[in-house]
């Protein structure tokens, strides 16, 4: 009993997925993070078989990981996509194939534009501006159908975000938690859906952090006239 | 259910007077649930020559893939385009490789080769091809998909021979629409690629969206 | 001293040096000069024919043409389009360029198989230069003798230019130069190159530095390949063209640096820049 949603906008993309691990009827484990970060732009909301997921979600990561170190940038999403559906294309044509399913959201940092893949487990990709999968496929489709427009804000993607799952809680019997991020041009960020105003929270953590780094650099440009000794050689030294 | 209805989808190639006309309709399902309205399965491989994969949607992907990387090798090391004729062998060869685990695809074909000194008039051309690379070249048309015995149909019906590409558009989009209103698998917008000797008209057709 | 170190590619002589490796260097110096110049619009690159004889027959090439034409435009012998984004221009031994090109081609398509995007310019540019730099360290081959230029484009680092010699090295410029005279051609360039040069002065700058390398007074298409990469008006996505003849005859003309047949030089003597030595045989 999976689900997970991806939403894009004029330029962000939203994933959430739902928290629960268990087998058959049985929930263990209700604070399972089911989405993992790819790269600074770049993030995943995976389910399926257990094992597999975990097995290939971790491939996954390493390969984007080796591809940014080797060649000094990562993946652009739409690469990636094309990069994870052939390793599905692959698996499933081999021995022992992965059934895994994920949505792959990503934020395009040289052309500005967000990406949303929907992805199976034979390999099928789609390219979409919203998706599920899971049973919110069968159930929060059509509310997002309905609501999701173009170009809406963020705050406008989290309501119909907030909708899907609330349609989810209202259909399905089984209890889900969900957990959610947002990825814009600023990198991947956590959606606190708990909050009153989750995009707000963000926006204030980011304005904190810009402040933080704009007083470590204005300290690293004047160094405390305290210690001029010990700078003095570090210069001369670059 | 086969797997080669799992995410829908039709294809239908059709002869006309010096052109040749290729659609599909937009539809990506997972059996009856629809995923995306923006799905095209007819591709170019040059201004005169489309084809179109209907079938397992992963396989689309796979196959087309694999042919670009033939086709751009074959245009640098032959230094020409590839003909329809030629790249229908490639398509077939390329099929039956997975013989014993195929792709699950029909493949439809549609262009007219550029006139040359050994072929000074090149004629129409669509082929269909099964999904282990058995070639047929009708001489009217090709359909393929979840909506084929309802294409066959509208197309018995409606082709006629030494169509004009406007007049061949109109029928190839009829015959099209026709077909996948009657398919719940197929649907979701289309689009039409008329191909004429010196260009290649493109249009997306709006259709039923249930 | 140096002779017992020469056979094997793959052994340091006492003074530290790949005599094999240095040799082939030696070989593109006497080649064609091949010279490109960057600027924000665009790259233009200009490579040097060695003229073969006029029983050569050339009847059935097809030199020139832009975007997907460019793709079939191999009958020339310096300037191909590796991928829709890159072209590069060989100095050196002609069959170990062909070669050269077949894998670049071959490391272009296999990217866009995997990640269904043009290849980046610099990842194309390390494929050969780890295949080159293999054949310096493994036994029992000689290197490739191909110095190569490359000029392309992609989203994330915009339009770029690289060379690269026999030993695998490789690195990015504005404006540079390989095969004969290339230092003196490198030494104008570094004279005359300016940072927001637009892409009409890179290609003039191209051709009049090509003009004052080679020997001849009068450039011509019978002497000389030329390419340019763009970006397409309307779609902002790459374009590669490679100059048909009777183009670039017409582009010499506008910028005064000949575009008409010559009449001094005998078809099959002209001598090109450095071609002095033993190695015409050998090397484009």
């Amino acid at each position: 009993m999976e689900c997970s949603f991806g939403i894009t906008g004029k330029d962000y993309v939203l994933l959430a997925s739902d928290m629960s691990a268990g087998r058959s009827i049985l929930q263990f484990k209700s604070d399972e993070n089911k989405i993992k970060e790819l790269g600074p732009h770049l993030a995943m909301a995976y389910g399926g078989e257990p094992g597999d997921t975990n097995n290939f979600a971790d491939y996954i990561e390493r390969n984007m990981r080796l591809y940014h170190i080797r060649h000094h940038h990562a993946l652009l999403p739409h690469a990636a996509s094309s990069w994870i559906r052939r390793s599905l294309a692959d698996s499933i044509r081999s021995r022992r194939p992965y059934s895994v399913n994920l949505l792959l959201a990503g934020f395009d940092t040289t052309d500005d534009t967000p990406h949303l893949y929907w992805i199976d487990y034979l390999g099928t990709k789609a390219v979409v501006p919203y998706a599920a999968h899971g049973m919110g496929m069968h159930v929060s489709l059509s509310t997002m159908d309905k609501y999701w427009h173009p170009n809406q804000d963020r705050r406008d993607g989290v309501d119909v975000l907030k909708k899907a799952i609330a349609e989810a809680q209202h259909r399905l019997s089984i209890k889900f938690t969900f957990n959610a991020i947002i990825i814009d041009k600023d990198g991947i960020h956590t959606v606190d859906l708990a909050a009153e105003d989750p995009i707000g929270k963000i926006e204030a953590e980011k304005a904190a952090k810009a402040e933080a780094e704009a007083a470590a650099a204005a300290a690293a440009a004047a160094p405390p006239a305290a210690a001029p000794e010990a700078s003095a050689p570090v210069a001369a030294a670059a | 259910m086969s797997i080669q209805e799992y995410n829908g989808g039709s294809v239908v190639a059709m002869v006309g007077k010096d052109c040749v006309a290729i659609a599909c309709d937009l539809r990506l399902g997972n059996q009856a649930t629809g995923i995306a309205m923006n799905f095209e399965k007819v591709f170019p491989v040059n201004d005169t020559l489309y084809y179109g994969l209907p079938g397992l949607a992963t396989d689309v992907y796979t196959l087309r893939e694999q042919l670009r990387f033939r086709v751009n090798m074959y245009r640098m090391k032959e230094e020409r385009e590839i003909t329809p004729e030629t790249f229908t062998h490639l398509l077939s060869s390329t099929l039956y490789e997975k013989r014993f685990g195929p792709y699950f695809l029909e493949p439809v074909i549609a262009g007219i080769a550029p006139p040359t000194a050994a072929n000074p008039n090149p004629q129409p051309y669509v082929s269909t091809l099964d999904s282990i690379g058995c070639i047929t070249t009708p001489k009217d048309f090709a359909v393929a998909g979840t909506a084929t015995d309802k294409l066959y149909g509208a197309a018995e019906g409606l082709w006629e021979p030494d169509l004009e590409p406007e007049d061949l558009f109109e029928t190839i989009s009829q015959t099209l629409l026709n077909a996948v209103d009657r398919d719940a698998l197929s649907g979701w917008g289309a689009i039409v690629h008329v191909i004429t000797k010196d260009k290649v008209i493109t249009r997306t057709l709006r259709s039923r969206m249930d | 001293m140096a002779r017992r170190y020469d056979s094997r590619t793959t052994i340091f002589s006492p003074e530290g040096r790949l005599f094999q490796v240095e040799y082939a260097m030696e070989a593109i110096s006497h080649a064609g000069t091949v010279l490109a110049v960057l600027s924000k619009e665009g790259i233009a690159i200009a490579a040097e024919k060695k003229v073969t004889g006029k029983l050569l027959d050339l009847s059935l090439t097809t030199v020139g043409g832009e975007g997907s034409e460019a793709w079939m435009a191999g009958g020339g012998e310096k300037i191909f389009l590796l991928n829709n984004n890159i072209l590069t221009g060989l100095a050196g031994i002609t069959s170990d360029a062909n070669s050269l090109v077949n894998f670049a081609r071959n490391s272009a398509q296999r990217h866009l198989y995997s990640y269904d995007e043009d290849i980046p310019v610099e990842m194309l540019v390390q494929r050969l230069c780890d295949m080159k730099q293999g054949y310096t360290q493994y036994g029992g081959l000689r290197p490739f003798g191909v110095s190569l230029i490359y000029v392309g484009w992609d989203p994330l680092h915009g339009f770029q230019l690289y060379q690269s010699d026999p030993s695998g090295n490789y690195s990015g410029w504005k404006a540079t130069c390989i095969g004969a005279n290339h230092s003196s051609a490198a030494s104008l360039l570094k004279q005359d190159y300016k940072d927001d040069i637009t892409l009409e002065e890179a290609k003039s700058l191209c051709l009049k530095t090509m003009s004052k390398t080679m020997d001849s007074t009068k450039l011509s298409s019978e002497k000389l390949e030329f390419a340019t990469m763009t970006l397409h008006a309307d779609t902002k996505q790459p374009l590669a063209k490679i100059y048909r003849p009777a183009e670039l005859d017409e582009l010499l003309q506008q910028l005064e640096l000949g575009g008409t047949k010559e009449e001094t030089v005998g078809v099959g003597e002209g001598t090109g820049g450095g071609g002095s030595g033993g190695n015409i045989a050998v090397s484009t």
